[in-house]
Formats: structure tokens, sequence, C-alpha cells
């Protein structure tokens, strides 16, 4: 680090695309747009730093946004269109919920055959306290009509060439539920510029294209939004596909909560570790359903024994989780790790395949290299 | 403090064209490289190409999504771009590695 900059080499700087401010250590998937994926090792704390924390940005960042000028529109059925600043957020009452966030497309990488998107591998996920005026509370300001059924989200995203925008919504039960927000604050901070400044829905347990950004639009309609990121984006098949067969978006359903999913954060995959004994790290999380166990095998499934969880707990947010082993001899070794939710699902030994690489969450795998001491 | 060779090593650097940190990806050399780096780097980076390994059909799909989204490719070349991507960004290829970012507060 240079400590004091010259302009020029201010400049110089600035134009350093692996540079990317409030942004440390991160996987740059794609500097324009910004993805920014957490190294799994990274993901070692129940609530993920903010430097930290995935960025997924479909297009650019709004250019300019300015706290003082900023304004969210509310409006369609609703008895009384709204208009509100900033400062309006700020007086009503502010809740917080615990949320791990995962992107819809995290672990897309690992899909055979290979499906076009960010190739997001373990990182794409995070957890943190966001904070704000419940959703319910400004709808309820507005007075949704009885014909009211779904919730529109259009953000301020920059939208290059003749790309659809990134508009989307949720039905009106989620959007009135307790824990939905329109999230200002995330880990006690305002929220960053990366992480939709000034406010951001927050759909918690919920895939994260849900939980739209640099929020300036919320509209109530009858029917669910059907723009290209509602239909065919963001779809799931209603039955197994081939690998490789299209999606028909007719018979297909549109993604809502995340899968049970557990990831090895410690050790890392490929890792040279001295032989002795090994604390086998990790983080499982399950959507609106709660982990109620993580299982680790050592001997590629044939036997699992159940993994500590950790003592952090809350409604939306994952679970960290520990084991101890000790291998046997050096040597190569693979640690599987799988969890289990409340709805009685469990990590499969494959993710089923679709073409948008969506909610991938087989059993996760580390190699690691046992080495004499 | 600021230090004369600093800004002497960055100067060196930036006359050679050698990354600082490293800059954007190139894509790969050939006929077809130029074109496809102004169509495509247009609306976003290089590196968003470089990490996919699809084959002929999906490639197929996505340079005629791109199109209908506003890249500007010229009809004759199709073909091309997609007979580019597809042997340059093929299943078969390593899995592309991407750099970290590095330390900015």
């Amino acid at each position: 680090m240079i400590p004091s900059l010259h302009p020029l080499l201010k400049w110089a700087i600035d134009q350093n695309p692996l540079q990317i401010a409030g942004e440390d250590d991160m996987i740059i998937r794609s500097d324009r747009f910004l993805d920014l994926e957490t190294p799994p090792e990274l993901l070692n704390s129940w609530i993920t730093p903010v430097p930290h924390f995935f960025v997924r940005n479909h297009m650019h960042e709004p250019s300019s946004l300015e706290a003082q000028t900023w304004q969210l529109t509310i409006r369609g059925e609703v008895e009384n269109p709204l208009v509100l600043t900033l400062r309006d957020l700020r007086k009503m009452t502010s809740h917080s919920v615990l949320n791990t966030l995962e992107c819809a497309g995290n672990g897309r990488a690992f899909h055979q055959p290979h499906v076009p998107g960010i190739q997001w591998q373990k990182g794409a996920v995070g957890t943190a306290k966001f904070s704000g005026p419940a959703l319910r509370d400004v709808l309820q300001k507005a007075g949704v009509k009885a014909n009211g059924r779904h919730v529109m989200f259009r953000g301020l995203d920059e939208i290059p060439g003749k790309v659809p925008p990134f508009v989307r919504s949720i039905p009106i039960e989620k959007a009135i539920d307790d824990d939905t927000l329109i999230a200002t604050h995330m880990n006690g901070s305002p929220l960053t510029k990366h992480h939709g400044f000034p406010a951001r829905a927050l759909v918690p347990g919920w895939v994260g294209a849900a939980s739209c950004k640099w929020l300036s639009e919320i509209t109530v309609l009858e029917k669910e939004f059907d723009g290209f990121f509602m239909k065919p984006g963001y779809r799931y098949p209603n039955h197994p596909l081939k690998p490789g067969d299209p999606l028909n978006a007719d018979d297909s359903h549109i993604l809502t909560s995340l899968n049970v999913k557990s990831i090895i954060v410690s050790p890392t995959d490929e890792s040279l570790l001295k032989s002795g004994p090994l604390h086998v790290r990790g983080v499982a999380w399950a959507g609106e359903a709660d982990v109620v166990k993580v299982e680790i095998s050592t001997d590629s499934g044939v036997t699992w024994q159940l993994a500590k969880l950790g003592r952090d707990h809350a409604k939306y947010a994952w679970r960290m989780w520990s084991h101890s082993w000790e291998p046997d001899k050096p040597g190569v070794y693979a640690i599987w790790s799988r969890a289990t939710d409340s709805q009685g699902r469990t990590q499969p030994d494959f993710a089923e395949w679709n073409p948008g690489g969506y909610l991938y969450s087989a059993i996760d795998k580390v190699k690691i290299n046992v080495q004499a001491s | 403090m600021f230090r004369p060779h600093s800004l002497l090593v960055l100067l060196v650097c930036f006359c050679c064209g050698a990354p600082l940190h490293g800059q954007s990806l190139d894509l790969p050399s050939g006929p077809l490289q130029a074109k496809v780096t102004t169509a495509c780097t247009e609306c976003h980076s290089s590196r968003i190409i470089v990490q996919q390994r699809l084959g002929k059909g999906a490639w197929t799909k996505e340079v005629d999504k791109m199109v209908k989204w506003g890249a500007l490719v010229p009809a004759a070349d199709r073909d091309l771009f997609i007979e580019y991507l597809s042997s340059s960004f093929s299943p078969e290829k390593a899995r592309a590695e991407m750099p970290r970012s590095v330390k900015s507060h």
C-alpha cells in the first residue's frame, strides 16, 4: 500500500480493476458488472463482514445516488400512492433480521454440463444483520387494495443496451411477512453502494434475486410480474430435466426459498496439512427452514458422523458447525459434509441439473493431502 | 508520504502495458479478437466471457440473446463469433481461475 498518494498515482490506482472500494480479498468473477465471490475460508464467522460479503450485480450500479434526493415510490393497487424519502423511512420503526443471503446461482460452476452465467463456486453466500422498516408497514401506509396480490420491486440499476430491466415481484403473503424489510442498514451501518444504498428489499430465506437493490419503486400488482427476470429468468423446471435440455418456462416455477446446504470452509480444497488432529469447520443453511443436523464423512460417504452445531442461531441465518477428526496416517483424504433441515430435506449426492444452474446443493467435498509431521 | 520512485514504477508499468496488479483480461488472439472484444465489452467485462465453458449450441443461444439485448454483431459475423467463442471457451478447457481484489481501505 502506498500511504499517501500523489494525484497521478491516485488516478492510476483508481483505474486498477482489482481494487474495489469497500471490498477486500474477494474473488472477482466480473469487474463490470461487479460480481464478487467470497473465498470459502473467509466464511468463518456467523456474521459476514461487509467487505467480505458477496456482491451480485446484473447491471451497472447507479452512477449517482444522493441520500438527500433519493425517493421511493409506492403505487399500483394501493389506496394512497406514496413517495417516501430516506428521512421518512428513518422515522418508521426499524426491525432487524439476521439473514443468510445466497445467490440462486451459487455453485453454478459445479453443474455438468456447464451452464452459462456467472460461474459461482461456493461463496455467493453470506450472513448479515439487515435493518430497516418492515415492508408491511410501508404497504399499510399505502393501503393495499383487495386485488393487490404481488409486490414488484424496481431498482436504479443502469441498464446497458436493450437488456430488460431487473424488475422482480414477490407474492403479497411474503411481502407482508414480519421479517420482509426495506433494509437501509447492513451489520449496523448504512448499506454500501455495492449492497444497494440507500435501500434494498430484504426477502429473508429466499434467493438473493428477490432482494432488489437500489430500490426506487414498489408497485402492487394483481398478478405476478412477468418480465425477463421472472420468466424465463430465475425459474426451476417442475420436473427433472435431462442434462442439456432447455427449460420450458410454462412447465417451471419461480425460485423462492433456498435449498438446504452446507459447505466446508476449513480446511480448504487441496490443502496440504501436517498429520495430527484436524478441526473441520463450515456453515449450513436452509432458507426458510432450520438446519437440524450436519454430518461429516471422511470415507467417501460410507459412514457419517454428526458435526457439532454452533450456538449462534436465528430463524433465517446459517449455523456454524465443526467436527474434530484425526487422519490415521499421511495420505490423500476427502472430507464430505451434508446438512438436513426441519423439512426433512438432506443434501443429495448430486445436484439436479437445470439450465439456469440454480439452487446447487450437492454434498460438499474437499480433498486434503496429509503429510507426516 | 509520496515517494518519487513509486510514481516512476507506476509510469513504467503503464508505459510498458504491464499490469500493476493485473488489468482486464484480453480475449484470445485471432481474427475475431478485436470484433468480439468491441461488441461484448461495450457492456460488460471480458471476465464474464472467459469464465464460460460452453458448447456450440449454448454459445449460439448466448450470442443471439446478446444481439437481442443490443450487442452490435454484424449479421455476417454471427457465425464467426459463435465459432470463435465456442472454440476458445469450450467445456474441454480448464476452469478459469479468477483473481482476488486487493485491499482498498
